[in-house]
C-alpha cells in the first residue's frame, strides 16, 4: 500500500466545519436531525409523557405566589385582620414546599430519562461506526470520533435532561403568566404576550449566527483535544527526540485558534443577551409607570399593580433561563448536526448476502481481480489464483506489491474493482457479514489492546468461552507466564504485565485460536516475532492452520516452510502462483531465487560464539502495512 | 461533557461567598491539599482579565440592591399617589439596571478570555510534564491517552467553574451585605426570619458534603472507563471487525454506559436537589415574612413599600445559600480534579498543575493562525528569556568518544514482575554491560521477553516504576538524568511502533527543528567532524543534516515521490494515512535529520528490506555515528562491531 497516494485533509475537523457551514439550511439535513431526535425519544416516549405532566404542575405553581401577595396588599389596604393574612402566608408555604418536592422528583427523572436516552443513541453509535470502512477510519482520528459518540452525545443528553425540562418550565410560565392577566386586564395581557413575542423574535434572530459560532467552537475543541490526544499517544517518541517543545507549541497553536472561536461566540452571545435583558428592564420600567398611571386613574388596585410589576420580574426568570439554557441547547444542536452526520455515514461496502459457503475449511477463488485506490494507480491488477479449501498458501513479494490489500480484500474490508473473489465457491459479497467475520480471521502485524483483562484481550469481550479453554491456548501458544497472580482476570495494562510487541502479537495469535475460524488470513503476523522465538510459535501456529485453509504473508521465508502453495507478488501483479516445492525447484522462478538468496544469507559467518542461529534464516520481505 | 464555558453569566446562579478566596472558607480543613491557594494561582494566570471581569460581576451582583431600593420607593410614591416623584424614580431604575446590562458585557468578555487563559496554563503545564525530555519537570507518563484526555478536559474545566463562583459568590455577598443592612433597618424580626430558611439551606449541603465527594468520583471514575474502552475501540474498529467482535465488544461498552447512567444520575440529582433546595428557601422565607410580619401588615407598622423591599431583596438574597452550597460542591469537585491532574506532572505535586508558564510559539510559520482577541501576548516571544520554559532549549552537542554501559540491571519495581524468562521478582535486565567506542555499531538481540526494549528504554529515561541499577557513562561521566541528556543531538531514537502526528510530513520529521538548506544531492552528514553544527539559524539548536538527505537515508524518497504533495502531504490523524513501514521510515528519517552523535533503534526490520537496511546502517557508519539497534537479522548482526546477545 505505500503506492496508495495521501490525500491533504487539512487540520483535523476543518473540512467538516465549512461543510456545515453551507449546508446549514438544507432541510433534508434538519430532517435527519429531526429523525435522530425521534429515533431517539420515541422507545421512552411514555416515561417522557409522564414527565411532561409533572413539569407542567410544577412550571404552573409559582404564578400564585404574586397572586397571593397581591392579595395580601389588597386585604391589608382594606384593613382585614392578622389572622387573615397569616393564612395567606400559610398557603404561600405549602405552594412553595409542594412545588421543592415536584422539583426534585422531576430533577430524577428527567435525569435518567435523558441518560437512558443517551446511552441508547452512544451504543447505536458505536455500532454504526464499527460497521463503517475501514477507509472512515483511516480518516477520522479516534480522539474526534469519541467526541462525537460521547461528548457530543452528552450534549444532546445535557440538552434532553436539563435543557428541555428548564425550557418547558419556562415556557408555561410565561404562558401562564398571560393567562392569569387575561384574567385582570385583557390590556395587561395584550401587552405581555406581544412583549414576549418581541423578545421570542429576537431570541429566534439571533439563534442563527449563535449557532455557527458554537459549531466553530466545537470544532476548535476537537482540534484542540484531537491535538492533546494524538501527542499524549507519541509521548515517548516525543520525549526521546526532545521533541516536547514542538508540540507544545502546536498546542498553543489550536489553543489560540480555540480562543478566537471562543470569543465569537461569546460576542453572538453577547448580543443576543442584549436584546433579551434590555428588553426585561424596559418592561419592568414601564410596568411600574403603567402600574402607577391605572392604579391613580383608580382602573386597578395597588395590589394589582403590584402582581403586574412582579410578572414583569417573573418573566425575567424564564426568559434568563430561556437564554442560559440556549448555550447548552445550541450545542446540542450543533453535537445533533455531528451526529446525525455521522449517522449518515454510510459503509460502501454492504451486507446483501444470503448465501452460505459450504461447511468446513474453505476454498479461496481469484478470477480476475483487480483493486485500486484511486482511479489512475493500480494496486492490484488481474489476479486469478485458485486455493482449495484446507490447502495453505504463502504469499511473498516486495514493498508495495499488494499483498496487504490481498489480505484486506479477502477479509472484505475492501471490496474488489473488477472480477470475482469467491470464498468456498459463493462470490465474497454475496456471503452474510456475519457469517464471514465468523468464518474468516486475520492475524495482523500491529495489534490493538484493549483496557481490560487479560480474558477480556483475548476473547475480545466475549463471555463464551470457558477459562480452561483460554489458558491452555496461552499456555501452547508461549504466554503460560502472563496468567500468574490474577490469571485471565489481570489487567492488560498492568505495569508489571508489561506487554513486549512480541507478546502483544502471541496475543492476536490466541485471539484467533479460540474462535476456530475455518480460513485464516497471517499478514506478517510473526514480523515482530525474532527468530529464535517464532520457531517456537511456528508450530503452533502451524497447528491453528492444520485443519483450516490459511494465507500466510511472509516476512521470513522460513516462516513459509510449511504451506503447500506459493504466491509471488510482483507490483500488483501475480507472477507466480504453484506448489512450494515444485516453485523451489523451478529453474530461474522467482520464489527459487529468494530461496537461493535466502540460503546465502545463512551462509554468511557470524563470529560471535553466543548466536546460534539453528534454522533457516530470513528473507527480509517489507512491510508496505 | 461538562459545558465549556461556565460563565456568560448566569444572572439567577449568581453568589455569595466571600470575595477574598484566602478567606472565609469554613470547608479548607476537609482536605489537606491547599485546593485554594492552588485555585488562587490559576485565577492570576492573566489577572487584568480577571480582574476586569471580577468588578464586571462584582456590579452586576451587587447593584440589584440599588434597583431593589427604588422599586420601593417608586411603590411609596405609588401609595401616596406622588407621579411626579414615581417618573423620576423609574428613570433612575432604568439607569441603574442599563449599568448592570453594561458591567455584565465587559465581566462576560474578559472572563471568557480569563477562563481560556486558564485552562492552557493548566493543560500546557499537564502536558509539557507529559511530553518533556527528562529533568524535574518529566511526570509519570499517563496510563493511557483517553484517560489522561478527561483530565485535560474535565478536569481543568472543574477548576475553572470553581474560580468563577468566587466571582459570583464575592457579588452575592456584596449583595448580601447592603441589602441585610436596609432589611434590618426596617424589620429586625422579619429580616432574621427570612434569613434562617436561607441558611439551613447551606447546612443541608454541609452535611451532605462526603456523600457529594464520593458520588462525584464514582461518576469520574464510570467517565473514564467509558472514554478508554470508546478511545481502544475506535483505534482499533478493524482489530473488532476481523476478530468478529462486535457483538461483545457492543455488550461491554452498555455494560459500561449502564453503570455510568447510574454514576450520573446520583451525582446530578444530588446537584439539582441542592440547587432547587437553595431556589426553594426563597419561597420559604417569603412566607414566614407574611406569617410573621401579617400582624405589623394588618397594622401598617410594616409599609407596603417595604414588604416590595423585602420581596426584591429576597430572591437576590437566596442566591447567597445557593453559591454557597455550589461553592462547597464545587470545592470538593476541584480536590477530585487536583487529585487527578497532579498524577500526571512530576512528583504529583499539583503545585507544577498551576506553575506559570508561556507557550511557545514560533513566528512567521505558515500555520500560525492570526490572533484576533488578544491570545498573543501570553505567547513566548524569540528572546523572552523570562518563560523559556517550554521553549526548545539549545542543547549543546557533546560529542561522544565512549560509551560505556556497567553493570545494569533493571526491574519492575513491583514484586509480582512476570517476564518471560525471569522468575518473579527477578530482573527483566541483569547485569549488561559493554563499552563502545564512538562509531560502533551494537546489535542487540534476544527472544520475545528478554527486555530489548527495556534496555533501550531504561538508556532513553522512558522506562516507568522501573528500578535500575548499574551506570550509563557518556565520555567516561556518568549520566544521571537519561530523559534529559539521551535528546538531540547527543541522541536520537527509532521506538518500535512508531507514532506520529496529523501534521504535514515535513513537520513529522523535522518536530520543530530548522530544516536547514536541501542539500539533496550531498551525503547524509556531509560536515566533517560529528561536533561540527552543520548551521541552523540563530536561537534555534544547532541542526541536523537536511531534510531531504535524512528521508533518502531513510529509504523514504520513492514514498515521498508517490504522494501528491511530497513532503507537504498531510499523514492523516496519528499518521494512518500511511502504511506501517512507511511510518517506520518516516521515524528514522525523523532521528537521522537530527545527526545525532547516538542513534537508537528498536527494530527496523519491518520497514525496510534487509538491502535497503544495511545500506542505512553503512551510510550511519560512514557518517561515524554510534548506533544501538535491536535487530535479529544475520547480515546486520555479522556487521555488528558489539552483538549484545540478552538470551
Amino acid at each position: 500500500m505505500s503506492s496508495t497516494p495521501v490525500a491533504d485533509v487539512g487540520a483535523p475537523d476543518q473540512p467538516e466545519a465549512d461543510q456545515t457551514t453551507t449546508r446549514r439550511d438544507n432541510p433534508s439535513q434538519l430532517q435527519a436531525q429531526w429523525s435522530t431526535l425521534v429515533a431517539l425519544i420515541l422507545p421512552q416516549k411514555w416515561a417522557y409523557f409522564g414527565l411532561s405532566i409533572a413539569l407542567t404542575v410544577l412550571a404552573l405553581l409559582p404564578l400564585f405566589g404574586p397572586v397571593i401577595i397581591g392579595e395580601v396588599v389588597d386585604r391589608a389596604t382594606a384593613g382585614a385582620g392578622a389572622g387573615d393574612l397569616v393564612s395567606l402566608g400559610v398557603l404561600y408555604l405549602s405552594l412553595a414546599l409542594a412545588g421543592q418536592a415536584a422539583a426534585a422528583c422531576v430533577a430524577w427523572g428527567s435525569t435518567t430519562l435523558a441518560w437512558r436516552t443517551a446511552n441508547d443513541l452512544r451504543v447505536q453509535m458505536v455500532e454504526h461506526v464499527l460497521g463503517l470502512d475501514q477507509e472512515f477510519h483511516r480518516n477520522h482520528p479516534p480522539g474526534a470520533l469519541i467526541q462525537r459518540i460521547d461528548g457530543d452525545v452528552t450534549s444532546v443528553s445535557d440538552f434532553l435532561g436539563t435543557v428541555v425540562t428548564a425550557v418547558t418550565s419556562a415556557v408555561l410560565i410565561l404562558v401562564g403568566i398571560v393567562t392569569i392577566l387575561l384574567f385582570i386586564d385583557w390590556r395587561l395581557a395584550l401587552a405581555m404576550g406581544g412583549y414576549i413575542a418581541v423578545c421570542g423574535f429576537i431570541a429566534f434572530r439571533f439563534r442563527r449566527g449563535m449557532v455557527n459560532e458554537s459549531e466553530g467552537v466545537l470544532s476548535a475543541r476537537a482540534r484542540l483535544y484531537g491535538g492533546i490526544e494524538e501527542r499524549l499517544n507519541a509521548s515517548e517518541d516525543l520525549r526521546a527526540n526532545g521533541a516536547g517543545p514542538h508540540a507544545m507549541t502546536r498546542f498553543s497553536e489550536d489553543t489560540s485558534f480555540f480562543m478566537d472561536t471562543r470569543m465569537r461566540e461569546e460576542g453572538a452571545f453577547i448580543r443576543l443577551w442584549w436584546g433579551l435583558n434590555l428588553g426585561i428592564v424596559i418592561c419592568m420600567v414601564a410596568s411600574l409607570i403603567l402600574g402607577g398611571l391605572m392604579v391613580s386613574a383608580g382602573a386597578i388596585t395597588l395590589g394589582t399593580a403590584f402582581i403586574l410589576f412582579q410578572y414583569t420580574q417573573q418573566i425575567r426568570r424564564p426568559l434568563d433561563t430561556i437564554v442560559e439554557r440556549y448555550e447548552t441547547a445550541q450545542k446540542a444542536v450543533s453535537a445533533l448536526n455531528r451526529v446525525s452526520k455521522l449517522r449518515a455515514e454510510r459503509p460502501t461496502i454492504l451486507d446483501l448476502g444470503t448465501t452460505s459457503p459450504p461447511p468446513g475449511p474453505l476454498a479461496v477463488q481469484l478470477d480476475g481481480v483487480s483493486f485500486n485506490y484511486y482511479a489512475d494507480e493500480p494496486v492490484l491488477q488481474d489476479i486469478t489464483f485458485s486455493l482449495g479449501a484446507g490447502r495453505s498458501l504463502g504469499v511473498v513479494g516486495r514493498s508495495g506489491s499488494g499483498k496487504t490489500t490481498l489480505s484486506r480484500l479477502i477479509l472484505r474490508l475492501l471490496e474488489t474493482d473488477s472480477g470475482t473473489l469467491a470464498l468456498g465457491g459463493v462470490p465474497i459479497a454475496d456471503i452474510p457479514m456475519d457469517e464471514l467475520r465468523q468464518r474468516v480471521a486475520l492475524i495482523p502485524q500491529e495489534v490493538q489492546l484493549y483496557d481490560g483483562s487479560l480474558r477480556d484481550n483475548v476473547t475480545m469481550f466475549g463471555s463464551d468461552a470457558p477459562d480452561e479453554v483460554l489458558e491452555r491456548t496461552l499456555t501452547d501458544i508461549g504466554l503460560g507466564h502472563l496468567l500468574d497472580g490474577d490469571g485471565l482476570h489481570r489487567s492488560i495494562f498492568d505495569s508489571d504485565l508489561g506487554l513486549s510487541a512480541g507478546e502483544s502479537q502471541l496475543l492476536a495469535l490466541a485471539r484467533v485460536w479460540v474462535r476456530s475460524p475455518d480460513l485464516v488470513v497471517l499478514d506478517e503476523a510473526t514480523a515482530r516475532i525474532d527468530p529464535r522465538s517464532e520457531k517456537i510459535v511456528q508450530d503452533t501456529i502451524n497447528d491453528l492452520l492444520a485443519s483450516r485453509t490459511s494465507i500466510v504473508i511472509a516476512h521470513r521465508l522460513s516462516t513459509l516452510s510449511q504451506v503447500d502453495d506459493i504466491a509471488v507478488f510482483d507490483q500488483g501483479r501475480l507472477v507466480e502462483f504453484g506448489p512450494r516445492k515444485e516453485l523451489a525447484d523451478r529453474n530461474g522462478g522467482r520464489y527459487a531465487a529468494m530461496l537461493e538468496l535466502a540460503r546465502a544469507d545463512l551462509t554468511d559467518k557470524i563470529d560471535q560464539g553466543d548466536i546460534n542461529l539453528d534454522q533457516t534464516p530470513a528473507l527480509e520481505g517489507t512491510n508496505e502495512g | 461533557m461538562k459545558a465549556d464555558n461556565p460563565k456568560t453569566g448566569n444572572p439567577k446562579t449568581g453568589n455569595p461567598k466571600t470575595g477574598n478566596p484566602k478567606t472565609g472558607n469554613p470547608q479548607t480543613d476537609i482536605s489537606d491539599r491547599p485546593i485554594i491557594r492552588l485555585a488562587w494561582r490559576v485565577s492570576q494566570e492573566h489577572p487584568f482579565e480577571f480582574w476586569i471581569g471580577f468588578a464586571g460581576f462584582l456590579l452586576f451582583f451587587s447593584i440589584p440592591a440599588l434597583s431593589g431600593y427604588l422599586t420601593a420607593q417608586a411603590f411609596e410614591a405609588l401609595t401616596g399617589n406622588d407621579i411626579g416623584t414615581l417618573y423620576f424614580i423609574a428613570g433612575a431604575l432604568l439607569l441603574a439596571e442599563l449599568a448592570r446590562l453594561v458591567a455584565f458585557s465587559f465581566g462576560a468578555v474578559s472572563l471568557t478570555k480569563s477562563w481560556t487563559y486558564m485552562r492552557s496554563l493548566m493543560q500546557g503545564n499537564l502536558l509539557h510534564a507529559q511530553l518533556v525530555s527528562g529533568g524535574e519537570d518529566a511526570g509519570p507518563p499517563a496510563r493511557s491517552a483517553g484517560d489522561a484526555l478527561s483530565r485535560f478536559r474535565d478536569d481543568t474545566n472543574d477548576i475553572v467553574a470553581f474560580i468563577d463562583l468566587w466571582l459570583d459568590a464575592a457579588g452575592g455577598f456584596t449583595f448580601t451585605l447592603i441589602s441585610v443592612g436596609i432589611m434590618f433597618q426596617i424589620n429586625a424580626t422579619a429580616t432574621l426570619v427570612a434569613v434562617v430558611p436561607l441558611m439551613l439551606g447551606a447546612l443541608v449541603v454541609l452535611v451532605m458534603d462526603g456523600t457529594i465527594k464520593q458520588w462525584r468520583r464514582d461518576d469520574r471514575a464510570a467517565t473514564r472507563a467509558v472514554a478508554a474502552m470508546l478511545g481502544d475501540v475506535m483505534a482499533g474498529a478493524t482489530a473488532v471487525k476481523v476478530n468478529d467482535a462486535t457483538e461483545p465488544v457492543l455488550g461491554r461498552f452498555q455494560h459500561l454506559v449502564d453503570t455510568r447512567r447510574r454514576t450520573a444520575v446520583r451525582d446530578r440529582t444530588l446537584n439539582e436537589a441542592i440547587f432547587q433546595l437553595a431556589f426553594g428557601a426563597t419561597d420559604v422565607a417569603t412566607a414566614l415574612v407574611l406569617v410573621v410580619g401579617a400582624g405589623a401588615i394588618a397594622s401598617g407598622e410594616f409599609a407596603f413599600a417595604d414588604l416590595v423591599l423585602f420581596l426584591a431583596y429576597l430572591p437576590w438574597l437566596s442566591n447567597f445559600p445557593r453559591q454557597l452550597s455550589r461553592l462547597i460542591t464545587r470545592h470538593r469537585q476541584a480536590i477530585v480534579s487536583f487529585e487527578g491532574m497532579e498524577e500526571l506532572v512530576a512528583e504529583n505535586d499539583p503545585d507544577r498543575v498551576v506553575r506559570q508558564i508561556r507557550l511557545p510559539v514560533v513566528r512567521g510559520r505558515d500555520r500560525r493562525i492570526p490572533f484576533e482577541f488578544g491570545y498573543e501576548n501570553t505567547l513566548a516571544q524569540p528572546g523572552d528569556n523570562d518563560h523559556e520554559l517550554l521553549v526548545r532549549p539549545e542543547r549543546t552537542r557533546v560529542p561522544l568518544e565512549r560509551l560505556t554501559v556497567e553493570n545494569l540491571t533493571v526491574g519492575y519495581q513491583s514484586a509480582a514482575v512476570n517476564q518471560t524468562t525471569s522468575p518473579i521478582g527477578a530482573p527483566v535486565v541483569s547485569n549488561v554491560s559493554f563499552d563502545v567506542e564512538a562509531g560502533a555499531f551494537v546489535v542487540i538481540t534476544g527472544r520475545i521477553g528478554s527486555g530489548k526494549s527495556t534496555l533501550l528504554r531504561t538508556l532513553l529515561g522512558l522506562a516507568n516504576e522501573v528500578t535500575v541499577t548499574g551506570s550509563i557513562r557518556w565520555n567516561g561521566e556518568e549520566v544521571v538524568d537519561h530523559g534529559a541528556f539521551f535528546v538531540p543531538p547527543q541522541c536520537a531514537f527509532v521506538s518500535q511502533i512508531p507514532q506520529l502526528l496529523s501534521d504535514s510530513l515535513a513537520d513529522n520529521i523535522l518536530l520543530g527543528t530548522d530544516p536547514g538548506p536541501d542539500r539533496s544531492d550531498e551525503d547524509l552528514l556531509p560536515v566533517g567532524p560529528p561536533s561540527h553544527p552543520a548551521g541552523g539559524s540563530a536561537g534555534m539548536a544547532p541542526v541536523a543534516g537536511s531534510l531531504a538527505t535524512a528521508v533518502r537515508a531513510a529509504a523514504m524518497t520513492d514514498d515521498v515521490a508517490m504522494m501528491p504533495d511530497g513532503l507537504a502531504t498531510v499523514v492523516g490523524p496519528r499518521g494512518l494515512r500511511l502504511s506501517g513501514g512507511q511510518r517506520q521510515r518516516v521515524a528514522a528519517a525523523r532521528a537521522l535529520v537530527q545527526r545525532p552523535e547516538l542513534l537508537v533503534v528498536d527494530d527496523l526490520s519491518s520497514a525496510l528490506d534487509v538491502a535497503t537496511e544495511f545500506e542505512l546502517w553503512e551510510n550511519v557508519a560512514d557518517a561515524g555515528i554510534t548506533v544501538l539497534a535491536v535487530s535479529h537479522r544475520p547480515k546486520v548482526l555479522e556487521k555488528a562491531d558489539l552483538i549484545v546477545d540478552l538470551g
